[in-house]
Formats: C-alpha cells, sequence, structure tokens
C-alpha cells in the first residue's frame, strides 16, 4: 500500500532560471583604511603620516573628590519654652575635612557636578533654614540656600531636598585662614517661622541638613596633586594586521616618535618600560632603544588659562638608534607598552602651588611617517565570516553560483584569492579563483587621471557540490594573498604607492535556480 | 464554461417528471499561447524544461491570458410545488434547492513577463522588459441556495448564500525591468495593487442564478428555444482585506562594503520597498462574484431533423476572461445517442475544437463534452449527469 501511494505522490513542479544579481559597488582607496593617518601627496607618491594617542589624562583623571557628604546639626541641651515666632535660634560654623590622599588641594573650579541638600524639621511649626557655604562662591556670591520647612515631629520630621548644579561654582578648600587644605566650612542658620506659633524647642528634636557633593568634575585645580605612581600596560590590535596569516612585508625606511606632553604645572617622571609586539605567527619584537627603560623627567607647564604652554619630550626611534625597521615589518598586530607617569616626582617642592586648567592634559602620543612604499610577498590576509546560506531543496533554491568580480586596480598590488568554505571550522570546500586581480604595474597609464591602472575579470566558480551543501556550512574565510611583484622579473619588490590609488570592485552573483512555487 | 448545460432539454418530457436531480462537474484551463505542457506540469507536477518554456514563448503575442476554472454542481428539483392551488401562478413553479464550489482564476500577462519568470533576468541583460498590465484575479468560494423552477418551461431563478474562500485581484499597471549588461544594474519600475482575502471563509454574500427560456412553444417541434443564463451573480463583504499598494522604482547596482557592514538584510530590503512605494493595509471591501452570462440555442433531444446547428455567446465579470463565442454542428446518431462538433474562440484562449457526446436512458442522460480536443492549448473535460423521477 505504501508503495502504492508513494507512486500516487504529485512531483514537484520546477523548472530553471538564470539571473545575475550585483552585489557589491564600491572603489576603495587608502582614505578607508585608517581614519585617523593623514595621507600627504608628495609629487605622485603617498606619504603616511600615522598619529595615534594612547594615552590622554585630564585633570578629572587625576585629581578627584569622591562623592561626599557633610552634615551639619543643632540639638538643645535643654527644653527652651516660649519660642516666639521669628526666633533665631541657631547660627554656627562647622569645618568639615575632605579625605583625598595625598592630595592637598587649596582651590579648585566646579566644571560640573552638583550638590544635593537634604533638610530636616522636627519642630511643630515651619523653620527657615539657611545653609551658607562660606568657602564656595560663584562671580563673588558666596553660596546660601534659605528653605522653608513646613512643621514635623521628632519621629516624622518634614524633610526638604533640592538637588543644585554647581557647575561654574569655585570652592576654597583653604579653611577658615586659607592655610589649610581639603576643608569646607559650612553655616546653618535656623529660624522659626515669623508668622507661626509660639512653640517649645526641646532636647531630642534634631535639626539638621546634609549636603552631598556628586560627581564633580574641575576645570582648575590649584594645591599639591600628590605623587601617586601611574603604572600601566596598554594592549591594542592594530586592525587588519590580526588577518595576516602568512608572508612578509618590507617596508622603506621610517621613523617613530613617542611624545609625552604634560598640561599641568607640576613635575612628572616618565617611564617607557617596554614596547613589543606580537604577529599573528605568534613571533614578538620588541622595541629596542636607548630611551626604552630609563626615566625621563617633564618641567611643569607655563602660563595658564589659554596660555598654557605644555612641556613635552619627544622619544625618536629610527634606524640608526633603533630596531624600528624591524618592529614594524614583523607586522605585530598585538601591540603591548608599559609605561610609568609619576606627578611631583620629588614630593610637594611647589608648597602646594601645582595647578592645572581645563586644557591640561597629560598625554602619550604615537606617531610614525613614511613613504607610502612596500614589498610585499605573498602576504596573506584572511578573514572568516559567519555563513548563512541554508535552503531547502524541497523548495525554490540556488542549483549553481558564480561570483563575477570585475576590477580596476591602481595600487601596484596583486592579489590572489582562495574560498574555504567551512563547517564548524573544518574546511568542506575550496574555491579558487579563475584569474589573479592583477597589479596597476601591469596595466598602463590613463590619461584620463594620469594613474597606472589594470582592469581584471575574475571568476569564481563555486561547484555544483559545493552549492548542494550551502545548507550544512557555517563559515567561509577569504583568504587574499598579496604580492608585489616585478612585472619583468616576477621577483617581489618594493613598489611605490600612486597618489590617488583606488580599487574600483563589481562583484555580481550569477545564479542558477531551480524554481519551485 | 458551462454553456452546454442545457443544451438537451428536452422539455416536453421533463414536464412530466415529478422531480429532477442535476448534477455536473469541469475542469479546464487555457491558454492564448502557453503550450500545455507547462500548466500541466503545475497541475500534475514534473520538471518543465527549457524547450518548452522556449516553444511557448515564441508563440505568445505582447498580452496573453491563462484561466483555470473548476467547479462541481448540484441541483435538485423537487417535487413540491409553491401552490397547490390551480388557479395561482405558484402551482406551476416547483421549488428547487442547489448547491456548489466554484474556483474561477484568469491571468493577463505580457510575453516579457513570463520570460523573465521562467527564464530568469540573465537572457535579458540589456533589454527593457514590459511587465505592464498584468492581471491577477483569483476566487473560490461555495454557495447553497433554493428558488422557482417553472415546470412548464424550465426556467428557474435561484437565490443562494455565498462563502468566498479565498480571493485575489492584483494589477500591475504599469512595470518595466532593465537590467544593464555591464553593471547588472537592475532598474524596476512598477505601479499597481493587489487585495488578498484569504483567511478561510473570507467574505459572505448573496448570488442569484437565472435560467430564462425562451422562443417558441415548447410544443412546436420546429421552432427554436433559447436560454438566457446568469450564474452566480452576486456579491460578498470582506472585513479583513489586505491591501497592498506599489508605485514607484528603484535602481539597484551593488551595495558598498559600507553599506554590508552597517546595514541588515531587512533593512536593505525595507528600503527597496520603500522606493517602490510599497504600502499594506487592511481594509473592507466588496469582492463582485465571477458571474457568467450566456445566450444559447438549445438543442431539441426530440427534433426530427438528424443534423442541427447550435451556437451560442458568454462572458463572464472578470477582465482576465475575454467574450466567447461558440457554434458548431449536432448529429443525431440513434434517438439515445447524439453527438456534436464545433468551433470556440475566446475566453482564455482562442480558437480551438470542441465534441460532446449525449446519451439518453430511460430517465437519465449523462452528457460528456471537452472544449479542447484539438488546436489546444490547455484541457477540458466536462460531464453532467440527469435523472429525472
Amino acid at each position: 500500500m505504501a508503495i502504492l501511494f508513494s507512486s500516487c505522490k504529485k512531483e514537484a513542479t520546477r523548472w530553471h532560471s538564470d539571473w545575475v544579481v550585483p552585489v557589491l559597488t564600491d572603489t576603495l582607496s587608502l582614505s578607508n583604511l585608517y581614519n585617523d593617518s593623514t595621507l600627504s601627496v608628495s609629487g605622485s607618491q603617498i606619504n603616511i603620516d600615522l598619529s595615534r594617542t594612547l594615552l590622554d589624562l585630564g585633570l578629572s583623571d587625576l585629581v578627584k573628590i569622591p562623592d561626599t557628604t557633610i552634615s551639619q546639626q543643632y540639638q538643645a541641651n535643654f527644653t527652651v519654652s516660649n519660642v516666639s515666632p521669628g526666633f533665631t535660634f541657631v547660627n554656627s560654623v562647622k569645618t568639615h575635612a575632605l579625605d583625598l590622599g595625598d592630595i592637598q588641594l587649596k582651590k579648585v573650579r566646579v566644571q560640573s557636578g552638583q550638590i544635593e541638600l537634604k533638610v530636616y524639621n522636627p519642630l511643630n511649626t515651619a523653620v527657615l533654614y539657611q545653609i551658607e557655604l562660606p568657602g564656595v562662591s560663584q562671580n563673588g556670591q558666596v553660596f546660601v540656600q534659605n528653605y522653608t520647612v513646613a512643621a514635623g515631629t521628632v519621629q516624622n520630621p518634614t524633610i526638604a531636598t533640592e538637588s543644585i548644579n554647581l557647575s561654574g561654582y569655585e570652592i576654597d578648600l583653604g579653611g577658615q585662614q586659607g592655610l589649610e587644605f581639603n576643608k569646607i566650612q559650612s553655616k546653618l542658620t535656623l529660624k522659626t517661622d515669623p508668622n507661626g506659633q509660639t512653640v517649645s524647642i526641646y532636647n531630642n528634636q534634631v535639626f539638621k541638613y546634609e549636603a552631598s557633593f556628586k560627581n564633580l568634575r574641575f576645570d582648575y585645580a590649584k594645591g599639591y596633586f600628590g605623587s601617586t605612581l601611574l603604572a600601566d600596560q596598554q594592549q591594542f590590535t592594530l586592525p587588519y594586521l590580526d588577518k595576516i596569516t602568512n608572508g612578509s612585508l618590507s617596508l622603506p625606511d621610517l621613523s617613530l616618535d613617542l611624545q609625552v606632553e604634560n598640561g599641568f604645572k607640576m613635575a612628572v617622571r616618565a617611564q617607557i618600560e617596554q614596547m613589543n609586539a606580537t604577529n599573528t605567527q605568534g613571533q614578538s619584537v620588541s622595541l629596542n632603544a636607548p630611551s626604552i627603560g630609563p626615566s625621563m623627567f617633564l618641567a611643569p607647564a607655563v602660563g595658564s588659562w589659554n596660555t598654557l604652554q605644555p612641556s613635552s619630550l619627544v622619544l625618536h626611534f629610527d634606524a640608526n638608534n633603533s630596531n624600528i625597521k624591524n618592529y614594524i615589518e614583523n607586522l605585530g598586530a598585538y601591540q603591548n607598552i608599559a609605561y610609568q607617569l609619576q606627578p611631583n616626582p620629588w614630593g610637594n617642592t611647589s608648597a602646594g602651588h601645582d595647578e592645572a586648567f581645563a586644557n591640561s592634559r597629560l598625554r602619550l602620543k604615537v606617531s610614525a611617517q613614511m613613504p607610502m612604499a612596500l614589498n610585499a610577498d605573498a602576504l596573506t590576509l584572511q578573514d572568516t565570516f559567519a555563513l548563512d546560506l541554508a535552503q531547502d531543496l524541497n523548495k525554490t533554491h540556488v542549483t549553481a553560483a558564480t561570483l563575477l568580480l570585475d576590477a580596476t586596480n591602481a595600487f601596484p598590488v596583486a592579489c590572489d584569492i582562495v574560498l574555504y568554505f567551512m563547517k564548524d571550522g573544518q574546511i568542506m570546500h575550496t574555491v579558487v579563483a579563475d584569474a589573479q586581480l592583477a597589479s596597476a604595474t601591469l596595466g598602463q597609464i590613463d590619461p584620463q587621471d594620469g594613474l597606472l591602472k589594470k582592469k581584471s575579470k575574475i571568476k569564481i566558480v563555486l561547484p555544483p557540490a559545493l552549492v548542494a551543501d550551502l545548507q550544512d556550512l557555517n563559515q567561509v574565510a577569504v583568504s587574499a594573498a598579496f604580492a608585489t611583484t616585478d612585472p619583468t622579473t616576477g621577483l617581489a619588490v618594493q613598489q611605490s604607492i600612486q597618489a590617488n590609488a583606488f580599487l574600483a570592485l563589481q562583484v555580481q552573483l550569477q545564479l542558477q535556480t531551480q524554481l519551485r512555487p | 464554461m458551462r454553456y452546454l448545460f442545457i443544451l438537451f432539454l428536452a422539455v416536453t418530457q421533463f414536464a412530466q417528471a415529478q422531480q429532477t436531480i442535476l448534477l455536473d462537474t469541469y475542469g479546464h484551463y487555457n491558454s492564448t499561447g502557453v503550450r500545455r505542457q507547462i500548466p500541466d506540469a503545475f497541475f500534475y507536477g514534473g520538471l518543465i524544461d527549457s524547450s518548452q518554456i522556449s516553444q511557448s514563448l515564441t508563440k505568445l503575442s505582447a498580452r496573453n491570458a491563462f484561466g483555470l476554472q473548476m467547479g462541481f454542481n448540484a441541483q435538485w428539483q423537487t417535487p413540491w410545488v409553491v401552490s397547490k392551488d390551480s388557479k395561482k401562478w405558484g402551482s406551476g413553479y416547483r421549488w428547487v434547492l442547489g448547491a456548489g464550489i466554484q474556483q474561477y482564476g484568469g491571468i493577463q500577462f505580457s510575453k516579457d513577463l513570463f520570460g523573465l519568470v521562467f527564464q530568469g533576468g540573465l537572457p535579458y541583460m540589456g533589454d527593457t522588459l514590459d511587465m505592464s498590465n498584468l492581471r491577477v484575479e483569483a476566487t473560490t468560494f461555495a454557495k447553497i441556495g433554493m428558488g422557482l423552477v417553472n415546470t412548464t418551461t424550465q426556467s428557474s431563478f435561484l437565490v443562494h448564500f455565498v462563502a468566498v474562500q479565498n480571493h485575489i485581484a492584483a494589477a500591475l499597471q504599469k512595470g518595466t525591468w532593465l537590467q544593464y549588461p555591464s553593471s547588472a544594474q537592475i532598474d524596476l519600475a512598477l505601479q499597481g495593487q493587489a487585495q488578498f482575502s484569504g483567511s478561510s471563509p473570507a467574505a459572505y454574500g448573496v448570488a442569484f442564478d437565472l435560467d430564462y427560456r425562451f422562443g417558441s412553444a415548447e410544443n412546436e417541434e420546429t421552432e427554436q428555444q433559447f436560454q438566457f443564463l446568469v450564474q452566480n451573480f452576486g456579491v460578498a463583504r470582506s472585513t479583513q482585506t489586505t491591501q497592498y499598494n506599489l508605485s514607484g522604482s528603484f535602481q539597484y547596482a551593488g551595495f558598498s562594503f559600507a553599506q554590508w557592514q552597517q546595514a541588515s538584510v531587512n533593512s536593505l530590503t525595507n528600503g527597496f520597498l520603500d522606493s517602490l512605494g510599497y504600502q499594506k493595509s487592511t481594509v473592507s471591501s466588496w469582492i463582485l462574484l465571477p458571474a457568467q452570462f450566456q445566450l444559447a440555442k438549445v438543442i431539441n433531444w426530440d427534433s426530427p431533423q438528424r443534423l442541427d446547428a447550435y451556437y451560442g455567446a458568454q462572458f463572464m465579470l472578470r477582465q482576465t476572461y475575454t467574450p466567447l463565442i461558440y457554434a458548431g454542428a449536432h448529429y443525431k446518431v440513434k434517438k439515445a445517442w447524439q453527438t456534436g462538433l464545433g468551433m470556440a474562440y475566446g475566453g482564455f484562449g482562442g480558437l480551438r475544437v470542441q465534441a460532446y457526446s449525449a446519451f439518453h436512458f430511460k430517465r437519465s442522460q449523462l452528457l460528456l463534452r471537452s472544449d479542447n480536443i484539438a488546436l489546444q492549448n490547455g484541457a477540458s473535460l466536462y460531464l453532467q449527469f440527469r435523472c429525472d423521477f
């Protein structure tokens, strides 16, 4: 019976059709590669001016006041009866000490942050609170806040809260005489409601306020900024270099500068302990130079605000004083730099007169200059992408596919393309392009723009077995092997990259489909 | 096409019957140009090979049609008269009950669209394909109803309650496709709309059938009798019709690296649809049922002539259906077997040959007919059984 029924099953209606689908149209130039690089054209050649900031510390990174709450309260020692309306019964000043470690601040100006005030009234009549922070002022006006807090009880005091933006306020932390540091004063004045009733103040009634400084950032600070050691290891990966799987690259002579910049009015000790880079094959090269290792000292910046002149120290590396060329040609994708920075290495020698402004920065920058020329010998970049082309062979599906690549190359680099189709990391199919993406050196000068160009048409045929397996494949690795081959000798030679060089790509997908409605 | 339903209504004898059961079923498809192998592959399955597609393409004109009709109908002409009082008009009418299920599908399309669908875009690189004036209409519905039949003339009138299972009405007023050979860039411009009522049942409505006989008196064997037939004339109301509109164009030449990296396939697809002015909404709509109107000569079974002519004309309330005319010769082999051969033109196809045979038994008739026995791009089969007792 099963055979009988299966023989009656309707065969699927199907037919084949052929399509060409444009997939990619783009033009790549060097501006696509690094957005923090400056490419300058010198004659018909391109120079790279690579600049990258490795460390950038500002005032808020060095000088911080953690979120701090100060509180002041009044509690009568004995019962005061028949307190008439409008009676002032507290008028006292309190000094608070801030815990800032070895930092001794005398004055700061708030760039951003706020103070949250919370006032408690346990009295059975309204109380006028005046909260004054004598050291906190803006444009000469001392910070004063007045609140009329409704009547409360000892068990349930009435609470008034308010958040006040402190941006632009100056905070004098020198105490009453101005000779101290990390000190802030507050003054609390309490007065019963002038229009209220006569009341009694009992000794279990606590009148208090709390002032919480939150998220304070400063654009000016004066004092002693301490001498806490900043030691760190910065690790970063250079894009594209981590995709190199094989081959070598030879570059022209180049130089590299490491610049330490001190925009604070305090002395700084800097030390580059180590720089090394590891490539994708696991080979590491350390940068060796006389300036790697020893401590260097930077003088305080001079000037103030807009006239601030940072002091700086430049560590120059070139072929004469280092192995910088080997370091770069190792194509180390994984860069590692260990450094130390220490403010005030000799202690408080300025007698608390360190200063920092809004534009004060402590920076570590790297910059490299080199002509854009290279010698690539089978330099292979490989990247793996997730693949999700599952198709149901019982429905409309692709039966054959060919990638058509139409390229115009103005770079002096040829490229061989191989695709590896994988399932869970295991290569199931390898597809090799039928031709090489030819180097511009094999082409002719285009009179329109004066560039040497070469057109290539490349076919990458996905065999039927691969197409049939598409639903099982989940990764594709694209491998591109670059070579700067001399067109006459066939050997890899150093080639300069033309100004305005580009690679124009058009990728089309030619498909044969079996349609099953 | 049911225009031979009543080809053999021998009126005189039916007037004496107490009750009648009429069953008919039919199914046929046809096209102005598409070769039969292609629709056959859709009905029976199988591979449509490229040669069949090429042969169809050579036969297609700029505008083409393909259509399909299937159905089953049952009618019981009861023995109960409307009035037993012979003086009243109702004494000449009997109650009749009817039910049926019908399917209509029709499409008008351009040669270019057929080529694009069945061959793909590759063979047409560089050609501007005109897909304009595409029209698709499809309706499936069931009906059940009752009415009256005149016992003398066999004229009848039935009112049906209709349940529409699905309904599609789509039209593309303008449509062009151009793919450039060098870059494979696709330029697509579309302007059209479509309505789908798909949940089952999608709509309810009312329709009536009218079978009106006129001509000579029924006992005059030498005079002609004609039939004016209206079937499924009515409307249904759908409250959940999905309506799509397209009015726009886009050019696609591939995306840049940045677009591939930043956008998802969904967002890219939505971008295409936005360019095409795609809109989707749910509305209430009236569905005009595929009503059929027919005017035909009725063959007299008891005619003394051995050779007779038959002819008629038919049209439907569907834009994908062109008016159909037919004519042919009827031959009385013997009283129990009569047959005919003729030509038909219109409907979904061009000129083709039709043939039938009718067998008359003591109290029943069986009719077999095909409207596509030669010159055809389709297939056709019609069966009718009538029993009087």
